[in-house]
């Protein structure tokens, strides 16, 4: 199988990088996940969606749009009323899902090449996040494993906590490296590392 | 030692010594000073010229309120001009000059202007420069010949012209509660919210938290004011629940609780640390904001009230306390009201003596007298100062009887011997967020005081912004605010007491002092209470008039210390009361506010770049990248010699005669999915779709819903329920803003999903006569001959190990294929396609190309959609289903859009064998001076390789019926004029038997 080329490779420079002088205030990386998948289900078949998640990714959603789960080998989170994203380590997810989603449930698209996924960790994340996105990043207002869509810049973005200091972004392709940009100069300040 | 500093006391740090240089001299300060009283300290007085009429200005007060003491700061080649000396922090290093003067501070030509006090009066300029022009010095040429005078005479500093090359940023904050302004109110509201578990955001402007609490010399809870301002703000920076702001200006107050603040997060060092702003614009979402915003104390008018040395009471009282600073020796102050008597005895206690305190008032209060007793000072009751002498510095004050209920001086003046006069015209709550709102302010009679208005958010008010003038009231105040911010949870810790006289602030109503000589309203724009009562006879008698005529209230300080005073004297002349006059609504910001901060990371970054996935491919291998919309795209692969048009010739030429491939990954992809969804597209195209066959391709035409054109597109049926769309480049955003539309609003009941999938594939379209060999040679899995792959066929196969999508149409007439893999497999299928295509001659193109062997073959574009043009206009009938409605059907056949004088596609051909260009008109009658009578426009234009003349894409009256006619373009702009002829807009192959091969 061939591999993807990421859009970032010509820009992910790993090492320390701005104010590292207290340390590292954020850790950005690309997790490269093998399968980015949509789901969206019809009005009142959420639930038979959410059943299928359970069985092809092994999560258990919470209904409702922006619940989500992060676990080690795969994640999902409500991106829309009905519409879930979900992200595995390994590909063909959305050929699974589209041989497992009847017709009168609902839809799956595949976006493994189509969105970027970039991690923002550390003590600063939500920091350096707050910078870009209108959003409250606190961990009350935006539980673990949540997500939420939102935009920066006319950059479309999907963020979901994966952690208590950590969070998952998935943004289109073509704008990828004009986020990491964005997201490196904002995070100069805490001082970073890219992995 | 320095002149005027304190043995001891207040709150800077004297073991430290600060170096900095004011209109290049050197001075010493400390840190916690600002520049305006580490100067003062120093014994300067004179800090700037005034803006009209030059005059020496000095220190007014000691904040953001500021209009005198305004200086430039340098750093590098970076000027920043404006800036007050009140809010300057001091640094090693800082480098600072006076404004509005020449040749030097001491020494300024322009104070000759003072002489023209009548001249230069309240409107000047429309006097001298507008109206009906008699003989040369009149009107706008007068005007213009003393542009470049006026302009440097007058003015509030210069700004850089080099760019800035500070950093900026934004920080999008939310909490449950905002307190604006950190003294004892403030500090009371934000512990009582944070103590409740709120989360709390407490900004304040100063870079030292505790307001009032600094200088007030009370005591609080016990203990010195400064010392438990510092004690409970210590407190609320060990709560996890409560992020403190110094520094930070909240200026702006917009809908549903969203106010915007900047902090200025480097301003006050010499160097920032690597990454660190220099200042920092948030937006803050507040749940409930406590407005602790404290009063701005008033300045009397009276004649010569801005001589350098004379100053509001409160805020010398703040340097001699706060700063240890002794604005003067020899001191009297100036009053309506018990306030300044707290301040005339702050400064006897720092070491000064207060010579007299004049008060207009003929009755003094018993709680006043005994502060007046402990300053040692004589009062002089009902009576007022009517001059101050000196020049660059005070010498001296008159004073005179005064009867505060008729406003008139009488008697014989009297001077006094003083080097600085305090002064204070009561107070004024700061509630110009408030007021931003969107309520108008309350008339307080007895407070003599525009007050809060009602709220119209979810905020409330404490401290001296609420009225509450004692620090007993502030502090009970700020913990009932805070309570009721954090939900109403009753106070958990008792209020504490706080020490010292409990005075009535209630101020005499006295503004202005009328005895004859420039009395100062605004400082900053240098308007006077004559220039106020001039504006009132010559008719400008509503306040929003006044404000413009004068420009009172205009300057950079947003007439802080003038806007009370103004009306006051403005209703006067008028006969009525303030409230009958009424004020002018406060609009942010609340003090100047960075261009820089606003635009932060978006500096130097309009919009961000847009790349496909083969870009670097594309700048590795020559190609001359041009921005699309967001989207960077190649323009030409030119090889070493060749100019733009030699290079997309080439590249046309070769691509018909041989092969070539361009990266159409930009086109809009919209996965249309579901049960419905051939019906959906049945409704928003205007011809059929449910009947496509799976692994079959069609175009589509798409009408807005008036009935004209908005986009084409070819769709595929990937499966039964499966679509992919794809749009134009340009409309991709808009066309999926249709389709959700209509999904959501229109039809909620059709099962249709939309994604937008553009990101997802790779696109790269390969044609000419080669084309299929070069696939053949390279595609796995599929064969890619005429039966398997027809024209508008899709099959799927392997490039390199890659998967693919190929679907065969063509947009330059060639026979032609679309190749779609994964995005991230987008430069390998690539280049196994540059590789298996080598040996036939296959050239990359770029847009240029493109759109040459588009206009040869006559596809339209945004170009020709653009808006205006109907279905038939472009020839696009054909695709009209009559066998069902769609969007725009009903629409299209209005009179109008059928008519037959309509501009509809044609080709031009120019005669004369030159460049055509896009926008140019089309003219039967060619007339080069008066250019008239046009039929019609270019909408883009060609050099054709294949025809081997200029032709152009035209919108013509008449359309078809002109075919072979005569005609000349008339381009007056660029000075194109020639023959042209109007052909059909198939110029190359118009039976399409390239297309099939």
């Amino acid at each position: 199988m061939v591999d993807q080329l990421s859009p970032l490779e010509p820009v992910l420079h790993s090492g320390r990088h701005g104010h590292v002088a207290n340390g590292v205030g954020v850790t950005l990386s690309e997790t490269r996940p093998g399968s980015i998948v949509q789901l969206a289900a019809w009005p009142g078949k959420e639930k038979a969606l959410i059943k299928s998640v359970k069985q092809l990714a092994g999560i258990a959603l919470p209904d409702g749009a922006g619940g989500g789960i992060a676990t080690e080998a795969a994640s999902a989170f409500g991106i829309a009323p009905g519409r879930f994203l979900v992200i595995g380590e390994e590909e063909g997810l959305a050929a699974a899902f589209a041989a497992a989603v009847a017709r009168d449930t609902g839809t799956v698209t595949d976006l493994s090449h189509g969105r970027t996924a970039i991690r923002i960790a550390g003590p600063k994340a939500d920091w350096v996040l707050s910078k870009i996105f209108a959003i409250d990043f606190a961990l009350p207002a935006f539980p673990l494993g949540s997500g939420v869509s939102t935009v920066h810049h006319d950059i479309f973005a999907q963020i979901q906590r994966t952690g208590a200091e950590r969070f998952d972004t998935y943004v289109f392709r073509s704008f990828a490296r004009s986020f990491w940009h964005a997201l490196c100069r904002a995070s100069e300040e805490v001082g970073y590392e890219v992995r | 030692m320095s002149p005027r500093r304190t043995a001891s006391g207040g709150l800077i740090d004297r073991s430290r010594s600060i170096r900095f240089s004011f209109d290049g001299d050197f001075y010493t300060g400390h840190p916690g000073d600002t520049l305006a009283s580490a100067l003062l300290a120093q014994g300067v007085t004179l800090f700037g010229r005034s803006f009209k009429y030059h005059r020496p200005r000095g220190v007014l007060t000691a904040g953001v309120d500021e209009p005198n003491a305004l200086v430039t700061v340098l750093r590098g080649d970076a000027r920043e001009p404006n800036i007050p000396a009140t809010m300057l922090e001091i640094y090693d290093g800082l480098t600072v000059v006076s404004q509005n003067r020449f040749p030097s501070l001491a020494f300024d030509v322009g104070a000759v202007n003072q002489l023209g006090g009548k001249i230069l009066g309240a409107g000047f300029y429309y006097k001298t420069f507008m109206g009906p022009v008699f003989g040369p010095l009149k009107g706008t040429r007068f005007w213009m010949f003393c542009e470049h005078f006026i302009r440097r005479a007058a003015g509030l500093g210069r700004a850089g012209k080099v760019a800035d090359p500070s950093r900026y940023e934004r920080m999008n904050a939310f909490c449950d509660v905002l307190v604006v302004g950190s003294g004892p109110a403030g500090l009371m509201a934000a512990k009582q919210a944070a103590s409740s578990g709120a989360r709390v955001v407490l900004a304040d402007l100063e870079p030292r938290l505790g307001g009032s609490a600094n200088w007030s010399g009370e005591s609080i809870d016990g203990t010195a004011a400064a010392e438990w301002a510092a004690a409970t703000v210590a407190e609320l920076k060990a709560r996890p629940n409560v992020r403190l702001l110094p520094r930070t200006t909240v200026w702006g107050y917009y809908d549903d609780n969203t106010l915007s603040a900047l902090e200025r997060v480097t301003d006050h060092k010499r160097t920032a640390r690597k990454g660190e702003p220099r200042q920092r614009h948030w937006t803050i979402r507040a749940g409930r904001v406590v407005l602790a915003t404290g009063a701005f104390e008033r300045p009397m008018v009276f004649p010569g009230n801005d001589r350098p040395g004379v100053m509001l009471a409160a805020s010398a009282a703040r340097y001699a306390t706060e700063f240890g600073v002794l604005p003067g020796g020899k001191i009297a102050v100036f009053a309506n009201n018990d306030g300044a008597y707290r301040s005339a005895l702050a400064l006897r206690e720092a070491g000064t003596s207060i010579v007299a305190i004049v008060d207009v008032r003929a009755e003094v209060s018993t709680a006043a007298r005994e502060l007046a007793t402990k300053a040692k000072a004589e009062i002089l009751a009902g009576q007022a100062v009517v001059a101050t002498e000196g020049g660059k510095t005070l010498s001296g004050i008159k004073v005179q009887t005064f009867d505060a209920a008729t406003g008139v001086v009488r008697g014989d003046a009297r001077s006094i011997d003083v080097d600085f006069l305090a002064v204070s015209g009561g107070w004024s709550p700061i509630i110009h967020l408030a007021s931003q709102a969107g309520a108008r302010a309350v008339w307080d009679e007895k407070a003599q005081a525009f007050m809060l208005p009602p709220a119209t958010e979810r905020w409330t008010g404490a401290g001296a912004c609420a009225g509450e003038f004692s620090t007993g009231e502030a502090l009970a105040g700020g913990a009932a605010a805070g309570s009721w911010a954090a939900g109403g949870a009753s106070a958990t810790d008792p209020v504490p007491e706080a020490g010292g006289a409990v005075l009535d602030i209630a101020p005499a109503p006295v503004f202005e002092i009328p005895a004859g000589g420039k009395a100062f309203v605004d400082f900053q724009h240098d308007v006077t209470a004559d220039d106020v009562r001039l504006a009132h006879r010559e008719g400008f008698i509503s306040v929003e008039h006044l404000k413009r005529y004068t420009t009172l209230g205009m300057a950079t300080d947003q007439g802080k210390t003038s806007n009370i005073p103004g009306l006051a004297i403005m209703a006067n002349a008028l006969g009525k009361q303030i409230p009958e006059v009424g004020t002018t609504r406060f609009r942010p910001p609340f003090a100047p506010v960075s261009v820089g901060s606003l635009a932060a990371e978006r500096y130097g970054d309009i919009r961000p770049e847009r790349l496909t996935p083969m870009h670097d491919w594309h700048v590795d291998n020559g190609a001359t990248m041009y921005s699309a919309g967001l989207w960077h795209r190649p323009m030409i692969y030119a090889r070493p010699g060749e100019t733009v048009d030699q290079a997309y010739v080439r590249e046309a030429r070769t691509t018909r005669e041989k092969a070539g491939i361009v990266d159409v990954s930009t086109l809009g992809k919209i996965a249309v999915q579901g049960p419905d969804a051939g019906d959906f597209l049945d409704r928003v195209y205007t011809n059929m779709f449910s009947t496509l066959p799976v692994g079959k391709a069609r175009y589509g035409l798409m009408l807005r819903e008036d009935g004209f054109a908005m986009d084409d597109g070819t769709t595929w049926r990937l499966a039964e329920d499966d679509f992919l769309m794809t749009t134009t480049t340009a409309n991709a955003g808009k066309v999926m803003q249709h389709l959700e539309y209509l999904l959501d609003v229109v039809w909620p009941e059709l099962r249709v999903h939309l994604t937008s999938v553009t990101d997802q594939w790779a696109g790269a379209a390969i044609g000419g006569p080669r084309a299929r060999e070069i696939l053949a040679a390279c595609v796995t899995g599929t064969a890619v001959d005429n039966e398997t792959l027809p024209f508008m066929g899709i099959v799927h196969g392997e490039i390199a190990g890659a998967p693919v999508v190929i679907c065969r149409l063509s947009f330059s007439g060639e026979m032609a294929f679309e190749v779609y893999s994964g995005a991230g497999h987008g430069t390998h299928v690539w280049q196994a396609l540059m590789k298996a295509g080598k040996p036939f001659g296959l050239v990359p193109y770029g847009l240029e190309a493109l759109g040459t062997m588009r206009i040869e073959k006559g596809h339209v574009t945004g170009a020709e959609i653009d808006g205006r043009t109907t279905a038939r206009d472009l020839h696009l009938d054909w695709i009209l289903s009559k066998k069902k409605p769609f969007v725009g059907s009903m629409m299209m056949d209005r009179e109008g859009m059928t008519s037959s004088d309509r501009l509809q596609l044609v080709g031009i051909i120019a005669l004369d064998n030159r460049p055509l260009n896009g926008g140019a008109h089309i003219v039967e009658r060619l007339d080069r001076e008066t250019p008239r009578d046009s039929i019609g426009h270019i909408t883009a234009a060609c050099y054709s390789p294949v025809l081997r003349k200029h032709i152009a894409l035209a919108l013509v009256r008449g359309g078809k019926s002109r075919h072979g006619d005569r005609a000349y373009v008339s381009d007056p702009l660029r000075d194109r004029f020639g023959a042209v002829e109007i052909v059909s807009h198939h110029f190359y192959d118009p039976e399409g038997k390239r297309l099939h091969g």
